[in-house]
């Protein structure tokens, strides 16, 4: 700011000399502010002129640098055709210009080229999508070029609505943000100050505030906002809720079309949660096999072997270690054999580390031993990044590696604060020796029991550790006690204990919708929810903790782990609902973008859809509970229920399907057909898809031959040719020749409303070309700018195609479809079936060729033609 | 469109000649009774600055400007349909220098002519409508890319006949596309505006190498395989009425605006939103009013350092614009007691000291400063 000291001078004169004073104020600001704009507008120009001036001189350079020689010297033609003297003086204004007629004798001829049909440049779909909505014409001006005049028309369609001049925000420029913020400091908030700025700006005085209120937070809470943004464009991680990041999910995923950001149904549909939930996929335990190396049935059975060994440790017979460890490795080395190509990343490390203590006690000094805690670390991370490529030869592999780094790393001592380092966020060493013992006497005690299997895998772990501790004392090198064993567990099986701990809210969250949906399967959750996050071992001992902890089943001892899980559950409920509110707010913009609530537009669908030529009506799902009654709006709306409604199965107005079974839906004895719709396998009994010969296992088949009623959904479409018609301008055309009632392909478009089409079908008349098509009652398709080559396909009275309106999974298609026999490579036409009164000159039919016009079966499909 | 904040005025041009430099009139040529809708100088190589070339009807003429006001028709070129209408044309080259001239009108087929051999070199048919403007890259010239009625922009190698990219869908224009500039600097930035009202800024940069492989494609140009580029990176409806011309001024656009009666060119700096990439915002600098010319398909013309640009009128007057001096000064204001016809377009030569002007009568003026 500038001036700052007769700012404050005149501030203690302005109690006296009040308004005044304020409008020679607010003056002088202005005037600074627009001085300070010339100036920076100078800048910017004379900034600009040097950059311009550096790119001409790269232009001249790549102008000069051809050095092309070409037949003639003096570059064009060796002798000009003709030489038009001038008047080298120049001549004044009124002088008489006598003007040289150019006539040449020789001119080359430019040979003739084939037009191509005027068109406009479209893009292809191949799905239907909703307008986007900056693409409305509604309310807009539109531009002609009179070809006949050589000036431009402007069509406005002020004449018939009125346009809402939407009471547009007025965006503050940085002069009036100034202006405002140095009377407001100076002047304080008066309702005079107040009304004198918004007069002075010429906006609303509410708006004055609003912006002085958002300015006095900017310059305020500069740093907080700053904070606050950066969190806003992380993805999302694993630090967030799930709630949180289930609210994106539920606002960008199309449930009906299963991918994010649907064209079709858009953003933020509402979310219909079925009332009946499908039961557990539960199987039984005893035949299920295995799910990978981490499941806890596997550490069931390693438990038995490893228990042995933990005994045989504590005993401590030194001489037995290395056998002991040969076993583990052994049963190890077993397990892989019984599970072959499910080898895990921990796995092979695990492998190595048992492999590695070896050395370690045959050489037994202190300084390899630094070494392994690192190699260990070291693989464990390779291992990790591998994941599953470690396999037995690898595995081998770095085991000669170790050994050499063995060798050479003896003089190389890595530091031991790189250690610490790469071992934060583990428990303090003390909690963890004391718990050990802990864990070993659990183990003790419930070797018998067979519910404790994860137990006895970290038992297992905590015997690694104990091997090492042994060793180590051995060696007398007490102090790197803690660095071996974190950088174990770092790298190691993770036991129970610390992994519950780092279970992160979104995984606890995961891990309930898992129950939720899988029941007490912890295999299924780990494989399905937590993949990457968490294994099979780790699910099962959390599953089994966190339901010791509920009171009913309170066995369990280990009060510490009731203790952590209960922390960080609380944590959980802390987090939770401070981060969605950002989320849903970014959704919430999304809405606005995408906002598909088209209010109905009876007046102008009843004026297309009277007569007998019901129109279709557009299908929402609804979102009752068990039964839909009156006030279902799908009942009320005349739409069956469908499969992404709310309602349960039972539902009496959901549409049930058909039971076909050898007629192939082909006809309308299926009610499938009949009521306009393709089947749906979903809901069908006899309708399916194959996708192979069964070695796959998919599903068996039902029916005898395949349903022939889901030709729109499985895109069973025939290849369409573009190219000039025989009738006018560009035409479809057919491949390959098919029989009568083939689906032939779809006609796609944008999906707008029906007082959209109206003003579109106004600019497209005066185009003469339309590419609108009635679907429902809410929207009509426009092909004009996004669509497929059918839209080519040309209008006749006497035509070889049909086009149809099928209900396709609850969204309304046009199906184009072979009226008779046709015949390779031949022009393809439908009836636009415009009403009589509506049809442009072109398409009326011939006087005397009346054919059978109400004898049409009512479910085909008309163009749109606007009034 | 809404009224001015303070602290974003424009600065706006006066309409009194600095009479910098003054230019008179040193001949005109007749060239039939169709109207010429563009002429231009050779700016792509060197030792051709001195020569133009203009198009009306069917007709694509060369000529040479030479001293003492002398001009030298050199070729001519008849389309042999009689009803195409050449609205724009632009000088290009291929690889190896040898100059082409390409031009387009009410067919929608770009012609590329090869003028060392007076042959047509290829035909480019693609276009769903008449042609509006093409522009060749100055720092490839074998890139050009042509501005439709079909609501589309297009990028062609003239070299193998290849159209590389189309600018065209989600995110394009609403409505006839009217002028297309490449940036002097910037490579895969083009500037597009037209009856949408709206200049959108478009990015090839993603798909350079498409242009890279037009170069070295030897199959048949109709299997190569066209993008479509369909998000602009930026768009500006600062306008509200139609734009029928545009060209940068190294990072700032000049764009022509039609008014109620007069028209004006305006300089502005785009300014793009950081969160939502697309939008984006314009902060007009200058004006430089243009009056009575509030006819369809003007356009103006700078010279090659882009120290001036000289626009006509509906009465067949020229302005000619200091274009970096802030605020703008007018030069000249050239009239002619029988100059009467709207200009349709103008040519400034290489270092601005000749203004070609071509007319709705059929008629080219030249005008040439006067040494002082």
């Amino acid at each position: 700011m500038v001036s700052r000291a007769s700012d404050s001078s005149s501030k203690s004169r302005q109690s006296n000399d009040g308004l005044g004073n304020l409008t020679y104020k607010l003056n002088q600001l202005k005037k600074q502010v627009q001085a300070e704009r010339v100036v920076s507008v100078k800048d910017k120009i004379e900034k600009n002129r040097k950059k311009i001036e550096n790119d001409i001189s790269q232009l001249l350079s790549t102008t000069s640098r051809k050095s092309v020689i070409f037949a003639m010297d003096n570059g064009f033609g060796n002798m000009p055709l003709c030489k038009y003297s001038g008047f080298p003086q120049g001549l004044g204004d009124r002088d008489y210009v006598n003007s040289h007629e150019v006539v040449l004798s020789t001119s080359s001829k430019l040979s003739h080229v084939q037009k191509i049909p005027p068109y406009t440049t479209w893009i292809f779909l191949d799905k239907n999508q909703r307008m986007a909505e900056d693409q409305s014409v509604v309310g807009r001006r539109r531009i002609y070029y009179d070809q006949h005049g050589s000036e431009a028309l402007v069509c406005s369609d002020s004449e018939e609505d009125i346009i809402e001049p939407e009471e547009e925000k007025h965006e503050f420029s940085d002069g009036e943000d100034r202006i405002l913020w140095t009377v407001f400091e100076e002047h304080g908030l008066g309702e005079e100050v107040i009304n004198a700025v918004s007069q002075f700006i010429g906006i609303a005085t509410s708006e004055v505030q609003d912006r002085y209120s958002t300015l006095k937070e900017k310059y305020d809470g500069k740093n907080l906002k700053e904070f606050e943004d950066a969190g806003h464009e992380r993805g999302i991680a694993l630090e967030k809720s799930l709630s949180a990041a289930l609210d994106s999910f539920d606002n960008l995923f199309c449930r009906r079309c299963l991918l994010f950001d649907c064209r079709l149904h858009g953003c933020s549909q509402t979310l219909i949660n079925p009332s009946e939930k499908q039961p557990y996929w539960s199987e039984y335990e005893d035949d299920r096999k295995p799910c990978s190396n981490h499941c806890y049935l596997q550490a069931f059975s390693l438990s038995l072997s490893l228990s042995a060994a933990v005994q045989d440790t504590v005993e401590g017979s030194a001489g037995n270690i290395s056998s002991i460890i040969t076993n583990t490795e052994g049963t190890l080395l077993h397990c892989n054999a019984e599970v072959p190509g499910a080898h895990s990343d921990i796995m092979a490390g695990e492998r190595c580390n048992s492999k590695r203590v070896l050395p370690v006690t045959s050489e037994a000094v202190d300084s390899s031993e630094v070494a392994i805690g690192n190699e260990n670390t070291d693989t464990s991370m390779q291992s990790l990044g591998k994941r599953k490529a470690l396999e037995l030869n690898d595995s081998v592999k770095v085991f000669d590696e170790i050994e050499e780094s063995l060798n050479k790393k003896q003089k190389k001592l890595l530091p031991l604060d790189v250690l610490t380092a790469s071992s934060d966020g583990i428990p303090r060493p003390d909690t963890k020796s004391g718990h050990h013992v802990g864990a070993i006497n659990d183990n003790e005690l419930q070797m018998t029991s067979k519910n404790t299997i994860k137990k006895s895998v970290s038992a297992k772990v905590v015997s690694h550790n104990n091997i090492e501790h042994n060793i180590m004392d051995g060696a007398k090198d007490v102090n790197k006690e803690p660095e071996m064993k974190q950088s174990f567990s770092k790298g190691e099986l993770p036991e129970g204990v610390l992994c519950s701990s780092e279970w992160k809210p979104i995984e606890k969250e995961l891990y309930l919708k898992g129950v939720e949906i899988f029941g007490r399967n912890s295999c299924l959750i780990a494989r399905n929810l937590l993949s990457g996050l968490k294994t099979c071992m780790e699910v099962s001992t959390y599953m089994r903790d966190s339901s010791s902890s509920m009171p009913h089943k309170s066995v369990a001892p280990s009060s510490f782990l009731e203790e952590t899980v209960k922390v960080d559950t609380d944590y959980a409920e802390q987090e939770m609902p401070a981060r969605p509110r950002l989320l849903r707010r970014r959704g919430r913009a999304r809405k606005l973008k995408y906002s598909w609530k088209s209010a109905g537009h009876p007046s102008i669908w009843k004026r297309i859809a009277d007569g007998k030529n019901q129109s279709c009506k557009q299908y929402t799902p609804c979102g009752c509970q068990s039964m839909c009654g009156k006030q279902c709006p799908c009942l009320h709306n005349g739409t069956c229920c469908e499969k992404y409604c709310g309602c349960s199965k039972s539902c009496k107005n959901r549409f049930r399907g058909c039971h076909c079974a050898k007629s192939q839906c082909r006809s309308r004895q299926c009610p499938c057909f009949a009521a306009g719709r393709e089947c749906d396998p979903d809901v069908c009994r006899n309708c399916w898809v194959s996708c192979g010969d069964g070695s796959l296992g998919e599903p068996p088949k039902r029916g005898d031959g395949q349903c022939g009623n889901m030709r729109l959904l499985l895109r069973q479409q025939q290849r369409i040719l573009l190219a000039k018609s025989d009738v006018a301008g560009w035409g479809a055309f057919l491949k390959n020749s098919v029989s009568k009632n083939d689906y032939l392909g779809e006609y796609t478009g944008e999906l707008i409303s029906h007082r959209e089409a109206d003003k579109r079908g106004k600019i497209y008349d005066r185009a003469n070309s339309s590419f609108l098509f009635d679907l429902n009652d809410q929207y009509v398709l426009d092909a004009y700018r996004k669509g497929d080559k059918l839209k080519f396909a040309n209008h006749s009275s006497n035509p070889n195609c049909f086009a149809k309106v099928m209900l396709v999974a609850g969204d309304h298609r046009v199906g184009i479809f072979a009226k008779e026999h046709i015949e390779a490579s031949e022009e393809l036409f439908y009836d636009y079936r415009y009403g009589p009164d509506q049809a442009p000159a072109w398409a009326r039919k011939p006087e005397g060729s009346k054919r059978e016009d109400s004898s049409v079966s009512q479910g085909r499909a008309k163009k749109h033609q606007s009034h | 469109m809404a009224r001015t904040a303070i602290g974003c005025e424009p600065l706006v041009g006066s309409l009194t000649p600095s009479k910098k430099r003054e230019y008179r009139v040193t001949n005109k040529l007749q060239e039939g009774k169709r109207p010429l809708y563009a002429v231009v100088f050779n700016f792509i190589d060197s030792r051709y600055f001195n020569v133009f070339a203009t198009v009306g009807g069917n007709r694509v003429t060369v000529y040479q400007c030479l001293e003492g006001g002398v001009i030298a028709a050199l070729q001519s070129y008849v389309d042999e349909d009689k009803e195409e209408s050449f609205y724009t044309v632009s000088w290009a080259c291929n690889v190896d220098g040898i100059p082409f001239l390409v031009a387009g009108g009410i067919n929608g087929i770009i012609r590329v002519i090869d003028v060392s051999n007076e042959k047509l070199h290829k035909s480019f048919v693609g276009h769903g409508d008449s042609i509006n403007e093409i522009r060749t890259q100055p720092l490839k010239p074998s890139l050009v890319v042509s501005a439709s009625k079909d609501e589309s922009v297009r990028l062609w190698n003239v070299q193998t006949g290849i159209c590389i990219l189309i600018f065209a869908g989600a995110g394009g224009h609403r409505n006839e596309v009217l002028s297309v500039d490449f940036h002097p600097s910037d490579i895969y930035r083009i500037a597009s505006c037209g009856m949408d009202n709206t200049v959108k800024i478009w990015s090839m940069k993603e798909f350079w190498t498409y242009v890279e492989k037009s170069f070295t494609w030897t199959d048949l140009p109709s299997k190569f395989p066209t993008k479509y580029v369909q998000f602009p990176v930026f768009i500006a409806s600062v306008h509200s009425n139609y734009v029928d011309c545009n060209r940068w001024l190294g990072d700032f656009i000049l764009s022509k605006v039609k008014l109620s009666v007069d028209n004006e060119i305006v300089l502005w700096e785009p300014k793009m939103k950081e969160q939502s990439p697309g939008e984006g915002t314009a902060d007009i600098l200058q004006k430089y009013p243009v009056p009575e010319c509030d006819i369809w398909f003007i356009k103006f013309s700078c010279d090659f350092h882009y120290n001036a640009a000289a626009i006509g009128n509906r009465e067949g007057k020229i302005f000619v614009w200091e274009l970096q001096s802030s605020p703008p000064v007018l030069i000249a204001r050239l009239s002619h007691a029988q100059s009467k016809s709207p200009i349709r377009q103008t040519a400034m030569s290489y270092d601005g000291s000749t203004i070609l002007s071509c007319c709705e009568d059929g008629a080219i003026w030249r005008w040439d400063a006067i040494p002082t």
